[in-house]
């Protein structure tokens, strides 16, 4: 409460002085106060990420099964990534993903921005809400949708057989080959709603006069699309990018609620690899290795997407 | 300038992606009013006592009891937390602030599954495991760099003339953070409310990972649970699916603008 009390006389005087370089012991007292207010919230964000943040970085050095003492390890924990059959196919799996989580709802995205762009298509609220209701859903929800899509008796199958392709027809996610590409498809269909609303409303920002300017100029959809939309579009596309491709290497719940990463490790992610080695058969040390160089990509990427993005802007 | 042609492809583009968004859901939907367990659709009969039957087979009276905390606890302190602190960060400024504000941002860029198994050994050793605290201290650990970034940027948008006249009449930091800058961020921290809901009430893996005792469990493990034990009867799994999402679904009805523009402009969530 001194602060209060001694307010008007200084300031007065940071009022007086210019706003830059006036570290009058008033402001520094601010920011002091802001540490105060700031201090909770560091705590609990200390405790629940940094620390173990830190201890994951030591844990991925050592063997470990949760009880017994731990043994150091070296980079034994890291070199699993390129021994450990089971983690070589997770990352396969991974790139797969990346398709499927990634690139096509971005190409859906773009696509469905380039034909609204600038144009009144009546209901646009209607569309937007509907294509964005699955990011609002439940990923257990979600999970248990897909199962009965992809049962042996689902929706698919009964199309299938009604057109007569019955020896098409089969449990897709209990299949070797069909189980990834059939989690795939549910991705797109979960991010792509993120991605158009996102490029939808990026759109909306770009003047109309370019639009005019492209038409004007003989330009058609293709090549205004390239020239306009896109161009317009670099910064949501930046975001997007980091959001999906985080997704697809963060990838558990919808596997984990289907598939278990079966049938055999056909549709294994990092994520399931962590989850079984740390909870499993406890290998902490494996685990937590995969926990950090989960954290690194995901830095790097969100690095390198920030500087792509900004470089473009200037 | 626009042909009608392409004005047709236009709807018939986004019409056939709404389309294909909705099939599994007013399928599921149609399961869950149907009379066989198989799962099989049969609308012709619809039986709506499979959403009650649902409701008391799953134990879906204490999974709500414990999403309702879990969320209500972790939504209104993550609140209170993303406001100071971006209170600080934004209007105050903090000591140290070239170090701390990075390292709070690292918190949005790391994700959350590369600090769980640390975290669990932790929350083990502290006894964490069982009931609410631990899985509430976790979701306010793992959204605070959000909140932080999130408060700080709604608050720097303000001019500053207003709250440095409310000082010199003599007006302390807390009053005007109550009297001044929370009026005006209202529809930012309704945001952050409704996304820090959505997070919450959705989230599966972090309760997978702390929450070992059933009676604290979320609605999203019970569902787990309830599909592990019903293979058989898929109408009543459909029916319980459903009925979890209501409150989400509902939500999003009245919330819209809130939960696109959140997930549009702070989507970056670790």
């Amino acid at each position: 409460m001194a602060t209060v009390k001694q307010l008007p006389a200084s300031g007065a005087s940071a009022q007086a002085a210019p706003r830059t370089n006036a570290p009058s012991n008033h402001r520094r007292r601010r920011r002091w106060l802001g540490l105060a207010y700031l201090a909770p919230a560091l705590a609990v964000y200390g405790f629940v990420v940094l620390v173990p943040a830190i201890q994951g970085v030591w844990l991925s050095f050592y063997h470990w099964n949760g009880i017994t003492a731990a043994s150091w390890a070296g980079l034994a924990n890291y070199l699993g990534f390129l021994q450990d059959p089971a983690l070589r196919q997770a990352i396969e799996h991974t790139v797969f993903f990346i398709v499927f989580f990634s690139v096509l709802p971005i190409t859906l995205g773009l696509a469905s921005a380039a034909l609204t762009a600038r144009k009144d298509v009546k209901g646009a609220a209607v569309y937007r809400w509907v294509i964005f209701l699955p990011q609002v859903l439940t990923p257990a929800v979600t999970a248990v949708m897909w199962k009965r899509v992809y049962a042996p008796d689902g929706p698919i199958n009964s199309v299938l057989r009604a057109l007569g392709l019955d020896s098409l027809a089969h449990g897709w996610l209990g299949d070797y080959d069909w189980a990834l590409p059939a989690l795939g498809i549910a991705g797109t269909w979960a991010a792509f709603g993120l991605c158009m609303v996102l490029f939808v409303a990026g759109t909306q920002a770009i003047p109309a006069e370019l639009y005019d300017a492209a038409r004007v100029d003989g330009a058609g959809p293709i090549r205004e699309f390239r020239t306009v939309t896109l161009p317009g579009l670099r910064g949501q596309l930046a975001i997007a990018v980091t959001l999906t491709v985080l997704g697809a290497i963060r990838v558990f719940d919808i596997v984990w609620l289907t598939t278990r990463g079966g049938p055999g490790t056909s549709t294994i992610t990092p994520t399931v690899v962590m989850y079984q080695r740390a909870f499993a058969n406890p290998d902490v040390g494996a685990a937590s290795a995969i926990g950090v160089v989960l954290a690194l990509v995901s830095l790097l990427i969100a690095l390198v997407v920030v500087r792509l993005s900004e470089d473009g802007n200037r | 300038m626009i042909s009608t042609r392409e004005k047709i492809f236009n709807y018939a583009f986004l019409t056939l992606l709404a389309v294909s968004v909705l099939f599994p859901i007013v399928y599921i939907l149609g399961v869950a009013i149907s009379p066989s367990t198989s799962g099989t659709l049969d609308l012709a009969h619809p039986q709506w006592s499979n959403f009650a039957t649902a409701w008391q087979q799953a134990g879906f009276a204490r999974y709500l009891r414990s999403s309702v905390i879990i969320t209500g606890t972790v939504v209104g302190v993550s609140t209170v937390l993303a406001v100071m602190s971006g209170y600080a960060f934004g209007v105050l400024g903090v000591v140290g602030e070239k170090a701390l504000f990075p390292l709070m941002l690292l918190g949005i860029m790391i994700p959350m599954e590369s600090i769980i198994v640390p975290l669990y050994y932790d929350f083990l050793a502290f006894d964490l495991t069982d009931g609410y605290q631990g899985i509430i201290l976790a979701h306010i650990g793992t959204g605070v760099s959000f909140g932080a970034f999130w408060m700080r940027a709604a608050f720097r948008t303000m001019p500053a003339g207003i709250a440095e006249s409310a000082e010199l009449d003599g007006a302390g930091s807390w009053t005007r953070l109550w009297r001044i800058y929370l009026p005006i961020s209202r529809p930012a921290i309704l945001t952050f409310v409704v996304l820090s809901f959505m997070w919450t009430w959705n989230d599966y893996f972090l309760s997978l990972i702390l929450v070992a005792d059933p009676a604290h469990q979320p609605l999203t493990l019970g569902l787990g649970t309830f599909s592990g034990r019903h293979l058989v009867q898929v109408n009543l799994l459909a029916a319980a699916a459903v009925l979890m999402s209501l409150p989400i679904v509902g939500l999003y009805l009245f919330f819209q603008r809130q939960f696109i523009r959140g997930m549009l402009s702070g989507a970056l969530k670790g």
